[in-house]
């Protein structure tokens, strides 16, 4: 499938040696607003979560500490850039990378809160991460294998044979792990309870953002 | 097992890893019966490591030819007008990796791995934005974990409860 097809008009082109980071409205669109919603996270303050308590009038505030809302605040802002790179990256191996980076900072942005439950959902969350970097890479390594380049363009060029194919879906299923979208939701659906949004959200936003790119990738590279 | 049942079950984080592990597995076994077939004309090639080593050359398997700001050695590059001076220092060896290869033709692997020792321009030059992302993501690792154990280990604070 044409590159322009999808998202637009290319507008133009970020060359880094072989790998090359292209702009259309679409991906430009996702960038910014991406970029914006990390700024915004990087000048807010973490909400305070009340809980009523039963059986007498107290309420129970639950604040996040400084030295753990700073450590939070770096690494949303590190997943943020990292969700913004995989908006316009042109290469296939670039965004398994970007991805991979992503699952290992949501794990690092509720690795230190006190629940039980949350961490427990962090860690089976960590379990998943870890093994979808062997279907991440794998499939990305058996793209290349196939089609002998991992730049997008050329990729766009190649009609697609069964090996493409098993390496999309396994990239597809690389990427449901590490950003933990509908089957294995449960695991990042826990990990929100814990006070300390909006730092949270940025885990949720980069995994919608990354499944809309890995879908538009692997459209381009099948089709 | 009725579909409802099925669905709590996946509400339940213990087990998501077990069926993201199924999933993958199965899939995987699927992937036996795919026919695979290489397609030779990759980016980035370089000569067989089995003719190399035949050849006696030192730094077999890894050899791209090439002499430093002299001649290029053969590294192919998607872009080639992106990297202008691509395979020119492809074979930059640091002086230790130099005295090992002269004196002995069994350190060619062990040259490659050393920090320094062979400047590969894959790694540096026309992929090098790769390399920045694989290093951010050991150093946020390293971050993550050193942060844990500085604050839940060595300055943990006694719970007031």
């Amino acid at each position: 499938m044409d590159l322009g097809s999808l998202g637009g008009d290319l507008m133009g082109i970020v060359p880094l040696g072989d790998i090359v980071l292209y702009l259309t409205p679409l991906h430009l669109f996702m960038f910014i607003a991406v970029l914006t919603f990390t700024f915004l996270i990087a000048i807010s303050r973490t909400e305070t979560q009340v809980e009523a308590s039963f059986g007498d009038l107290k309420d129970n505030e639950l604040k996040v500490g400084l030295a753990e809302f700073k450590a939070r605040r770096f690494l949303a802002i590190i997943c943020g850039i990292a969700t913004a790179g995989a908006m316009i990256t042109g290469d296939l191996f670039n965004f398994i990378l970007f991805v991979a980076l992503t699952g290992v900072v949501n794990v690092g942005i509720v690795s230190a809160v006190k629940q039980i439950d949350v961490l427990d959902a962090a860690f089976q969350y960590g379990l998943i991460a870890m093994m979808a970097s062997l279907p991440l890479f794998g499939g990305g390594a058996i793209i290349l294998a196939a089609t002998g380049t991992l730049s997008f363009f050329e990729l766009a060029k190649f009609t697609s044979n069964s090996m493409v194919l098993f390496g999309s879906t396994l990239l597809l299923i690389g990427v449901a792990g590490e950003t933990g979208i509908a089957p294995f939701f449960a695991t990042k659906a826990e990990m929100f309870r814990t006070p300390g949004s909006p730092f949270i959200l940025i885990i949720h936003l980069s995994s919608l953002f990354m499944i809309i790119r890995a879908i538009e990738i692997l459209l381009v590279i099948i089709t | 097992m009725g579909l409802g049942e099925f669905w709590n079950k996946l509400a339940n984080p213990d087990r998501i890893p077990r069926i993201f592990a199924l999933i993958l597995g199965l899939f995987l076994v699927v992937g036996l019966l795919v026919p695979f077939s290489l397609n030779d004309d990759q980016i980035y090639p370089r000569p067989a490591p089995q003719e190399q080593m035949l050849d006696g050359d030192r730094i077999a398997p890894y050899d791209r030819g090439g002499e430093i700001l002299q001649k290029p050695g053969i590294t192919v590059a998607q872009y080639p007008c992106f990297s202008e001076k691509i395979g020119m220092i492809n074979s930059y060896m640091s002086p230790i990796a130099y005295n090992i290869k002269e004196n002995s033709p069994y350190f060619g692997t062990s040259i490659y791995s050393s920090p320094g020792g062979l400047i590969d321009e894959i790694l540096y030059y026309t992929r090098g934005f790769d390399t920045i992302l694989e290093s951010t993501i050991l150093m946020m690792s390293f971050v993550i974990a050193s942060w844990l154990a500085l604050n839940f280990t060595m300055n943990r604070k006694e719970e007031d409860d």
